[in-house]
């Protein structure tokens, strides 16, 4: 149904050609508005002038371009005016302006600089302002807009200067206000310049002012999610970033973008999936607040599963998912902020811990008709440059130094050398298949997206679409992306806002069907991938392998070696798609000028499919006998709904008392989620054509249905308080309540808090006029929480045995002992920073340190078995993070047509485990265990948890090298002798993953309208574990292809100082500091370049901008560690063009 | 407006704690299964359900390693079954490890199901009638005892051999604590009290008891060896069928007769033995049906005689493949299998050597193997359901002679003589002494047992030794007798 909808809305541009002409009428309105501008150049105070009856509007002008007073007048006043004659020459201002009045129905008053222009009084009033009394109060009715986009200012501050008599605006940016004529209005509101009005002796005249937006609205006010706080009075530590800012550093990936701006926001690399677009991001920000628990699986660093250290994400005030900001329209983002330390994030209470990431969107425009329209072309190729395999005939060569070709099983000597030389052939005749590229492609993705906007004062309504496609490089995958949403506001009156936005999303994944891509590293480059024919063929070759088993039945076995490209030319499929709806309503009342009353209410629904298709002709069941041939062919379905309702009601009062600044909000939020998961898996398909469910032959045997349903809830209230005394000396203040239902039946509800406390120096009289343009101090500490388990752990449960009923009806058993007494985890957290900036901030410096003390982790207790169960969770152990931030930013250069300037961010996290429960002694155990005896962990150093340790903390056992003399690996043994044989009780920590810093950095260079940006990235410090040295150096089998390494570096003869052990050792490496290496990586990570063409240009298109861009992500990277990247799926360079107009 | 906040405000406050206990959808919270009849039936079913689990008695306790250590399973060449150092009793063995703990917590944890039933029953009982609550009750209390037993018996060292050693825990609350060791004999104090509680409770409502209940094959309304209608298939709800299949008035005496007999008590033991015997609810099954070769009326597990056993239909494939009579299955060596039922000498005649072994001739070096047949199924056409024996009427015979014996030798031989001419063989022992009729009843229980996990507690219980395949035999010793502890049990409860 959706995408009919798209359809449509995809023939809107026809729609919007239509109004166009529309706009071009609407661009004289704006160009009146140029009249209005204030110009604050110094100028003489005479004038000259020689005009002919010209409207009193162009005298204005003439008068202001050569004095620089600025006038200020209501248009309609001046249509009732006369056109004047007049010719003056160097005559005095009030002189020429006398003439210019006399007769008019009009009179003026200068005031600072500004010549207001009012209404003449009737001579049958007439007034009697006494010198010697002051004059009577009048009544000010005034309306606060929005400069750039004329919409209503709400909340801002209307003070008279001197006193402290002032009011705040309401929703419709109306206020009014009892001063006397010749007093001043001072107006300031956080995110805009602040400015002086002079009152005129006139009363009860409506004035329409506009408030001058700095240059970056963004940068002056921190959006918490539920108040707005002026940067500088803030105590607490957030970033900003505006969502044209994200979009310059990757268009593709939200998520990595914002990494670029902090670094203490940090996306993992996923060295499994590479750049599969339908991988989703593992994000902590500011290292690990959670032990890895649940599934009791030995732990390797890319099984580490679980976003169990996920920031919480904010969307508009209510929280979505990692999922839905990964498939958000970038084009659709006003600003992102991170919030970081408790003094930001203490108002999210039970859900702070992890930090948070408020998005907001952008709202529709004011006015006639508007849309904006952005096309996105993205090219992805595969960056293979971190593989390095054997070609044909060295990979012959090395597979005869392993000694393959000896006799095997019933094959003579001869016979083997009879393969050999058939392969031999193949070699000289030419084979060298580049297997590698074979599952790949260059992906060309396109992305549309549109939002059309406008409506009056009191309806305004916006409507975006977006078409997006993203292939991956992989053939076959890709996340396609339509949405649909509209935005609709109403303001009956001054005191209510009413607004509404609905959306649609659909997202489309798709896997590909040629499976891991290391599945092609690992095949043989002499084999052809097709026959003569140019069929290509399922099985290549075969191996008699010996298994070194006594059984002389079992002892041989045929590997038959097949074809992963055979998959790629089947109908499989593996296919996820949602389809959700978000209704977001929220209302606005103005109870009083500086109280206001805001309500939200969310709702969405989302709607998951998944298909999963395993063709029966697949490579998987290619050893399935004749008996199973009716369990060849899978197919795995599975639906999950998901409902979410968010609600808040926040109360903010927002009020300047003389020195005094006030913001308070109080408020409570409710949030109820729900989940439902169905799935089944059906087997036995009789071909490859008939691919739905329905053909399926029967369920696996032994399994049944199986669902999952999950209810979360919340409840919290807060209150916040941002306080500052003459804007020098800052306090933040939050207090919040949180009830959640995954805490224990006997601890439901949770208090938090924060404090934070800040200096201006900058403000104090001894740094005024000197280099210091920004010095800051500040400090915050407080607890915040985080209960990222699952629901109902706090509960004791049952469980029934469906699949097995007893003769006399269904069995209940108990699940687990739950815990009453469950809490959230709790963290402490510390904060200090130094924020200075240098001759007007053209140097800015800012460094953070914080600490992070995270108690009552929780984690599994181990219990003796006759309690029944084998572990129930508790909260049990400590964890800590400490870590420096540091920013830098010099403008080099500014001038009208070039700004240079150098951005650098460095972050550093260091985490250490200080206790942990008996649990996970005994997975360390456990590890110990699986990394002796299962095959395929023995080369790869498991994660153990030892308090003291980092969570990165890398085990194996201490390594001198390769002996030269027989090609063997000596370890050293705990107590520091020497051995060549392997012990998992010699396993120590042996280095660290935490690098010493990481961060990006680059300069930013405009030109007239040209935009040059670049980011480095870069880390240092840090060790690593090389697995492809054993995986594909040491232990690789060598009937596959493997990495270059293996031939010209292991030993070969007494005498070698080789690096890796024996090439004719075909037995099993084990876990050894040997491969931990430095791990220092360079990236280029992103180059934008951007052009905004002239006015002159873009106007004659009837548009109203026009940027084209270009922007490349990923195209360099250096790393001191040669180590293949992308196991299943490859990583990708990517280039996107993209046009961005509006009309 | 301002007040329509302040109601909604408030609502919410004094709702929030209600409202933030969410109860699970697809699991059931302790609190909502037992809040109907339904819950507290399902509730104790589920602890039937646990124990046929294959670790318990769904394969591992009745076929497994007891039997393994009994010496039942000729176990040469390839360890398909990881078996060999089990036999050779090798505890330190992994696989020997892995099989005793999982023993161990699951016995416990169907323990710990019987104490939340029993915790819930004390605080919403009332919600039951007075039959169900009774009978709800008398079971967990029952299965409780039965299932501490069977940890005694696995852990802790004999009565015989050392009633004052520490032993294990007696498990009566349902909690993360740790409840210490009980010495053997406090244990079985505990176990006794248990279930004698358990008998008096279910005696007024087990429907075993009405005269009207007739045990017989499922599924057959004329029973032509009695001239009954069977009712085990018929009551008011599907809870209360077959009784044998859980914990009956007469599987309770039966338990009892069990544990009284390994405290040495066997005056009690005797009496509740012929409890079960004197009932006539458990007729010997008819030797025509045993040797029966039409498979739809051929009862290979002598289902009538079965005083309680464990029902186990998902068990068939496993089973199938464990007793496969291909080189994978479990066997016993011919030569060995005739020894054990003496077939060249009293046991000619024997119908369980007949009817519950095939044998596979070997070929060239290959040996004969027997393969065992008890639990063998055709396509669902068998005569009674797949079930796991816990309690046969032959125990309750072989306890009543070795307790009758000492006071009435011709009756205690009598017992022992009508199992024996119930399984085809006519001519009587003549018993001269308590030694002989001790080495004839464990003899006949070896072959009575076979794969039903009883013989090696047997064994255990009178400190004899272990009769190896083909003669001689293992001494006995607690280190034999006694499995360790589980390392975590040892680890975690500061045993």
């Amino acid at each position: 149904m959706i995408f009919t909808i798209l359809c449509q809305a995809m023939r809107v541009p026809k729609l919007a050609e239509a109004k166009t002409i529309l706009v071009m009428k609407l661009t004289a309105v704006f160009l009146l508005v140029g009249f209005l501008q204030v110009s604050a150049a110094g100028f003489t105070q005479t004038v000259t002038l020689s005009k002919e009856n010209a409207p009193l509007q162009q005298i204005f002008r003439e008068i202001k371009k050569q004095t620089g007073y600025a006038f200020f007048c209501n248009i309609r006043l001046l249509r009732k005016t006369h056109p004047v004659t007049i010719r003056v020459k160097n005559g005095q201002l009030r002189e020429v302006l006398n003439l210019c009045f006399a007769n008019q129905p009009v009179t003026y008053n200068i005031i600072n600089k500004t010549v207001v222009v009012s209404e003449r009084p009737q001579p049958s009033t007439p007034q009697t302002p006494a010198a010697d009394t002051l004059p009577a109060t009048i009544t000010i009715r005034g309306k606060v807009l929005d400069e750039t986009n004329g919409q209503p200012v709400s909340g801002a501050n209307v003070v008279i200067k001197g006193s402290n008599k002032g009011v705040t605006t309401d929703a419709g940016g109306a206020f009014s206000l009892d001063a006397r004529p010749g007093d001043v209005l001072e107006l300031s509101f956080v995110g805009y310049q602040s400015q002086e009005i002079p009152v005129r002796k006139d009363a009860s005249l409506t004035i329409r002012l506009a408030l001058k937006a700095d240059k970056d609205p963004l940068a002056g006010v921190v959006i918490t999610g539920y108040q707005q706080i002026r940067k500088e009075s803030f105590t607490g530590n957030a970033v900003t970033v505006s969502g044209e800012e994200i979009k310059r550093v990757n268009p593709q990936n939200i998520l990595q973008s914002i990494q670029a701006y902090d670094p203490s926001f940090q996306v993992a690399p996923n060295n499994l999936l590479g750049s599969n677009p339908n991988a989703l991001p593992r994000v902590n920000v500011r290292g690990s607040t959670s032990l890895p628990s649940g599934t009791g699986d030995v732990l390797t660093r890319n099984n580490l599963a679980g976003n169990v250290n996920l920031p919480t994400f904010i969307l508009d005030g209510y929280e979505v998912s990692v999922e839905k900001v990964y498939d958000l329209d970038v084009n659709r983002i006003e600003s992102i902020t991170l919030l970081k330390d408790a003094a930001a994030t203490a108002v999210y209470g039970s859900r702070a811990a992890n930090g948070v990431l408020v998005i907001t969107t952008k709202a529709p425009k004011e006015g006639k008709l508007q849309v904006s329209y952005n096309y996105e072309l993205n090219i992805t190729t595969p960056d293979l440059t971190d593989y390095d395999l054997l070609d044909a005939a060295e990979k012959l060569e090395y597979e005869r130094l392993a000694g393959l070709y000896e006799s095997v099983g019933r094959l003579s000597r001869d016979e083997m050398q009879e393969r050999y030389y058939r392969k031999k052939k193949n070699v000289l005749a030419g084979v060298n298949t580049y297997w590698l590229s074979q599952p790949l492609q260059t992906a060309f993705g396109q992305k549309h997206s549109m939002f059309i906007e406008g409506g009056s004062p009191v309806v305004r309504y916006g409507i975006d679409l977006r078409y997006h496609t993203m292939p991956g490089v992989m053939k076959g995958s890709g996340r396609d992306r339509y949405s649909l949403g509209s935005v609709l506001s109403y303001a009956p009156d001054k005191k209510l806002l009413f607004r509404n936005v609905l959306t649609f999303t659909q997202v489309n994944s798709k896997e590909s069907p040629y499976g891991k891509f290391i599945d092609y590293a690992r095949m043989n480059p002499y084999y052809p991938k097709t026959d003569s024919a140019g069929r290509i063929l399922q099985e290549v070759d075969s191996w008699e392998i010996d298994l070194q088993r006594s059984d002389p039945n079992g002892q041989f076995q045929t590997d038959h070696v097949l074809n992963p490209m055979y998959n790629g030319t089947l109908n499989s499929f593996n296919e996820t798609k949602y389809l959700e709806m978000i209704e977001a309503f929220s209302a606005e009342w103005n109870i009083t000028r500086s109280l206001r009353l805001r309500s939200l209410l969310s709702l969405t629904k989302r709607v998951y499919n998944t298909d999963f298709f395993n063709s029966p002709l697949s490579n998987d069941f290619f050893n399935y006998g004749r008996d199973m041939l009716d369990e060849r062919g899978q197919y795995y379905f599975s639906n999950t709904t998901e409902n979410a309702f968010d609600g808040n009601i926040t109360l903010t009062y927002n009020k300047q008392l003389g020195d005094h600044f006030i913001n308070l909000a109080g408020g409570a939020n409710l949030r109820t989620f729900n989940s439902d998961f169905k799935s089944m898996w059906a087997v036995g398909f009789s071909n490859d054509r008939f691919t739905n469910i329905s053909f399926a032959n029967h369920f696996p045997e032994g399994t049944s249905p199986s669902g999952v349903y999950n209810i979360e809830r919340l409840f919290g209230s807060f209150v916040s308080l941002n306080y500052s005394f003459k804007n020098k000396y800052l306090a933040d203040l939050s207090v919040r309540m949180d009830g959640s239902s995954k805490f224990g039946t006997e601890n439901k509800v949770a208090p938090f808090w924060a404090l934070g406390i800040g200096w201006n120096v900058h403000k104090e009289d001894f740094l005024q006029n000197t280099a210091v343009s920004q010095l800051k101090l500040r400090a915050s500490t407080g607890l915040t929480g985080a209960v990222s388990f699952p629901p109902y752990l706090g509960e004791t449960t049952y469980e029934y045995y469906t699949d097995n009923w007893y003769s006399t009806g269904v069995g209940a058993v108990v699940k687990n002992y739950g815990n009453q007494n469950l809490q959230w985890q709790k963290t402490d957290n510390y904060d200090v920073g130094v924020d200075l900036g240098l001759f007007r901030d053209r140097l800015f410096i800012g460094s953070r340190y914080y600490y992070k003390l995270t108690h009552g982790l929780l984690a599994d207790i181990m219990l003796p078995p006759s309690t029944g169960f084998a572990s129930y969770k508790e909260n049990l152990g400590d964890m800590e993070n400490t870590g420096v931030e540091l920013s830098l930013k010099y403008v080099v250069l500014q001038n009208r047509q070039w700004t240079v300037s150098f951005t650098a961010n460095m972050a550093r996290n260091q985490n250490k485990i200080l206790k942990i429960s008996n649990a996970l002694k005994a997975y360390n155990d456990k590890a110990d265990q699986e990394q002796t005896n299962n095959k395929d962990l023995k080369g790869t150093p498991l994660l153990r948890f030892n308090e003291g340790q980092s969570l990165n903390t890398i085990y194996a056992v201490p390594s001198l090298g390769i002996d030269p003399e027989n090609g063997r690996e000596i370890f050293i043994k705990r107590d520091g002798s020497h051995t060549y044989e392997w012990s998992v009780k010699d396993i120590v920590p042996v280095g660290d993953n935490t690098p010493t810093a990481y961060g990006y950095f680059g300069p930013n260079i405009s030109y007239k309208g040209f935009l040059l940006n670049v980011i480095f990235y870069t880390r240092f410090g840090g060790k690593e574990y090389n697995q492809t040295l054993v995986d594909r150096v040491e232990n690789a089998n060598p009937r596959y292809n493997v990495d270059s390494r293996v031939l010209y570096d292991r030993w070969k003869q007494p005498g070698d100082k080789a690096l890796y052990k024996n090439i004719a050792d075909q037995g099993t490496t084990f876990a050894s500091d040997r491969f931990v290496q430095r791990d220092n990586v360079l990236e280029l990570q992103s180059v934008y370049l951007s052009y905004d063409f002239n006015k002159s240009f873009y106007s004659k298109l009837a548009m109203r901008n026009l940027r084209v861009a270009f922007t490349c992500n990923d195209p360099w990277r250096w790393s001191s560690m040669r180590i293949e990247r992308g196991l299943e799926y490859p990583f990708a360079r990517s280039f996107t063009f993209s046009i961005q107009t509006s009309f | 407006m301002r007040y329509i906040w302040l109601i909604i405000g408030i609502v919410m406050a004094s709702s929030c704690k209600k409202w933030l206990d969410v109860k699970p959808v697809s699991q059931v919270s302790e609190e909502d299964l037992f809040k109907t009849e339904a819950g507290f039936e399902e509730a104790l079913t589920g602890i039937y359900s646990r124990c046929s689990a294959i670790e318990l008695y769904g394969f591992e306790l009745n076929c497994g390693f007891p039997e393994v250590l009994a010496q039942n399973y000729t176990l040469v060449g390839q360890d398909f079954h990881q078996y060999q150092q089990t036999a050779i009793y090798n505890y330190k063995d992994d696989d020997f490890i892995r099989r005793k703990d999982d023993v161990w917590r699951g016995l416990y944890n169907a323990i710990v199901n019987c104490n939340l039933l029993l915790e819930n029953l004390d605080k919403n009982g009332d919600i039951l009638t007075n039959d169900k609550y009774a009978i709800i009750r008398a079971e967990a209390l029952a299965l409780r005892a039965y299932l501490h037993f069977d940890v005694l018996r696995l852990f802790a060292p004999s009565f015989k051999s050392n009633a004052s050693a520490n032993a294990i825990p007696y498990v009566t609350t349902f909690s993360n604590k740790v409840t210490p060791l009980s010495t053997v004999s406090e244990t079985l104090d505990q176990i006794v009290a248990d279930l004698k509680q358990a008998k008096e409770i279910i005696r007024p409502f087990d429907p075993i008891l009405k005269a009207g209940y007739v045990t017989g094959y499922p599924w057959v309304y004329y029973d032509e060896q009695t001239g009954n209608d069977q009712t085990e298939d018929d009551a008011a709800t599907l809870f209360l069928t077959q009784r044998r299949h859980r914990m009956n008035y007469y599987a309770i005496c039966g338990a009892l007769a069990r544990v009284l007999l390994y405290a040495e008590q066997k005056e009690e033991a005797l009496q509740n033995a012929l409890e079960v015997i004197d009932s006539n609810k458990f007729p010997w099954t008819n030797n025509d049906n045993f040797i029966e070769s039409d498979p739809e009326k051929k009862d290979r597990i002598l289902y009538k005689e079965l005083v309680f056993a464990w029902y186990i239909p998902n068990m068939r494939t496993e089973l199938a493949n464990k007793f496969t009579t291909e080189a994978t299955g479990l066997f016993l060596e011919d030569n060995a299998c005739k020894a054990l039922y003496e077939t060249g000498g009293v046991g000619g005649d024997d119908n369980r050597f007949k009817e519950w072994f095939r044998l596979i001739s070997g070929t060239g070096n290959n040996i004969s193997r027997r393969h065992l047949q008890k639990y063998m199924r055709e396509n669902e056409i068998n005569r009674h359901f797949l079930v796991a024996p816990a309690i046969r009427l032959s125990e309750m015979y072989y306890i009543a002679s070795e307790c009758a014996y000492d006071a009435d030798p011709e009756k205690g031989a009598t017992y022992l003589n009508t199992v024996r001419s119930n399984r085809g063989m006519g001519t009587p022992l003549t018993i001269s002494n308590k030694e002989q009729l001790m080495e004839e009843l464990v003899k006949e229980a070896r072959k009575e047992f076979y794969a039903e996990g009883q013989i090696f507690y047997m064994y255990k219980r009178l400190n004899r030794g272990i009769t190896a395949q083909l003669g001689g035999n293992v001494p006995p010793s607690d280190q034999i007798f006694v499995l360790p502890l589980p390392d975590y049990e040892i680890e975690f409860g500061n045993r």
